[in-house]
């Protein structure tokens, strides 16, 4: 099938991107947010975005302006929806609110219509499974930010047909993304493996091996990484970090995925990273 | 003190790299392997580094000779890549001046860190002359205490391990593993191409001494031990996760 039509549920840091990379390929589609604040700060941030790009000579003025003649935005679910052939949810990390709206889809949109959710955290199959369609539903996970991350993870569960994927595949090379296709799993493929590539260093500090510092030079001199684990711990914010531990350290029940005492600990102490001034480092606040 | 002259015992690429970036940085280097007197050349030097095969007893019988001749001042250093520290520092006179320095290549760049690995006898001054002695040299050293893996190889044999545990049970192919976290999480290289530059045998090697010292959670993936049973040991012998020809 072909995706002409796309209807982006959720217009923050990820919706935004993902219906600007959209209207970029040529897509019309619909931004959808609860709040008409909301969608007007995620169109107001895509402006931004397409402001500097016109300044860096990326792009025209006309270009940017059709861009956005190809972006509507809106507060109703019906409007938004109903006659997309595709819909990317990409709203709160709560499962019972995302299949709730899913399930509102359902009677919404046209039998054929693709539902994909933009989910790091929550199973596809079980939302797959609330709804009317799981043969057409998937898992379409963009990193941020969308307009510049080429790789987009795409999950697929045992109910999923052969066509979706295909047409998800075709859709992301389409939109001039990198897919890889992965099977429903926490984590994924590249939060699982970053939990193993935290972990080892931040246990390797509580062992009393090294230090935070030594440890992010040796990952990024020995192996090539651009940042260490500490300083990426710092950067994302390490309450946000240690719950994504958490839930592969749940799910999985592996000692892999345990949280490191030092990460737990910091997190305690309210030292949650750059945006509290503290976190494995100190920052200098910005005068 | 003082560091001018460095014996190199023994010849490897990473020998030879070590040797270069020595020369650059004006410190005189000599090197010698186990057919000349060794020892006449390590008597002359502040620090004597050996780049011997990976077997203990050889290792152990040249560095006690060295000590045996050199100043109990000089700086004697194995670049082993395992935990043998602690257990070789037990073979030589002061053994507080004893320690580890395993230099390893950056698989993506012209880079080359040394992990300067701090045995249970290795004292302090002798961890910090070789660090301020290594910053003047354009290699990056990191400090840490004795443990399996040191950090890089540890590090990397449990993203392995788990990247194996993936591909086995299906979850996604080997190509998209890497291709993913090339593109989605900026790393230099994906775990199977790690792996293959690290040598299958070589992860698992670490992976066992890692559970010796620490249980289950780095035992090694069944995939990654058959490999090593049909010689599929990566990029040196032509295959691993991927082919080479």
């Amino acid at each position: 099938m072909e995706v002409k039509k796309i209807c982006v549920l959720g217009a923050g840091v990820m919706g935004h991107g993902i219906a600007q990379v959209c209207a970029q390929a040529g897509h019309e589609v619909s931004l959808r947010d609860i709040k008409n604040e909301f969608v007007e700060a995620g169109i107001a941030r895509i402006k931004t975005f397409l402001e500097g790009s016109v300044e860096r000579k990326k792009m025209t003025r006309e270009e940017a302006n059709t861009i956005l003649q190809h972006i509507r935005g809106t507060t109703d679910l019906r409007q938004a929806a109903e006659d997309a052939d595709l819909v990317i949810e990409a709203i709160i990390e709560d499962i019972n609110i995302k299949k709730q709206v899913f399930k509102e889809l359902d009677g919404i949109c046209r039998r054929d219509t693709i539902f994909a959710s933009n989910t790091s955290a929550q199973s596809i199959t079980e939302m797959a499974m609330a709804t009317n369609r799981p043969e057409k539903f998937i898992g379409m996970h963009w990193f941020n930010p969308p307009q510049l991350m080429q790789g987009i993870e795409v999950v697929v569960h045992e109910r999923i047909s052969k066509d979706t994927l295909e047409t998800i595949v075709d859709l992301c090379k389409k939109l001039g993304k990198i897919p890889g296709i992965c099977k429903d799993s926490t984590g994924f493929i590249v939060n699982r493996l970053l939990q193993i590539w935290y972990n080892e260093g931040l246990n390797m500090y509580d062992e009393g091996i090294s230090e935070p510092q030594d440890i992010d030079t040796a990952y990024k001199v020995g192996c090539g990484f651009r940042m260490g684990p500490f300083e990426l711990r710092d950067m994302v914010g390490l309450d946000t970090g240690l719950a994504i531990t958490e839930t592969h350290y749940r799910e999985f029940m592996r000692d892999q995925f345990k949280p490191p005492r030092c990460l737990v600990m910091k997190v305690k102490a309210g030292e949650l990273g750059r945006k509290s001034g503290r976190g494995f480092y100190v920052y200098e606040p910005k005068s | 003190m003082g560091i001018k002259t460095v014996t190199i015992i023994g010849r490897n690429s990473l020998s030879q790299a070590v040797q270069q970036v020595l020369t650059a940085g004006h410190f005189k280097v000599i090197t010698s392997d186990l057919e000349q007197d060794y020892t006449a050349g390590a008597a002359e030097s502040e620090v004597v580094l050996e780049f011997l095969p990976e077997d203990f007893e050889l290792k152990s019988k040249v560095l006690r000779n060295c000590a045996a001749k050199c100043s109990e001042e000089t700086i004697l250093a194995t670049t082993t890549a395992n935990p043998w520290v602690t257990r070789l520092a037990t073979k030589i006179e002061n053994p507080d001046r004893f320690i580890g320095l395993n230099f390893v290549k950056n698989p993506v760049q012209e880079k080359l860190l040394v992990q300067i690995v701090k045995g249970l006898q290795t004292s302090p001054r002798t961890v910090e002359n070789c660090a301020q002695w290594l910053e003047k040299t354009g290699v990056t050293p990191v400090k840490l205490e004795e443990s399996p893996g040191f950090i890089i190889d540890r590090v990397m044999a449990a993203i392995v391990n788990e990247a194996a545990l993936m591909y086995s049970t299906k979850l996604a192919t080997i190509e998209d593993i890497d291709k993913m976290v090339k593109v989605c999480a900026n790393w230099p290289l994906g775990p199977f191409e790690f792996a293959d530059t690290m040598g299958i045998d070589n992860v698992v090697k670490v992976l066992d001494s890692l559970y010796e010292q620490f249980g289950p959670k780095y035992q090694p993936c069944l995939l990654l031990r058959k490999m090593v049973d049909a010689g599929w040991l990566g990029k040196k012998t032509g295959r691993g996760f991927y082919t080479y020809s």
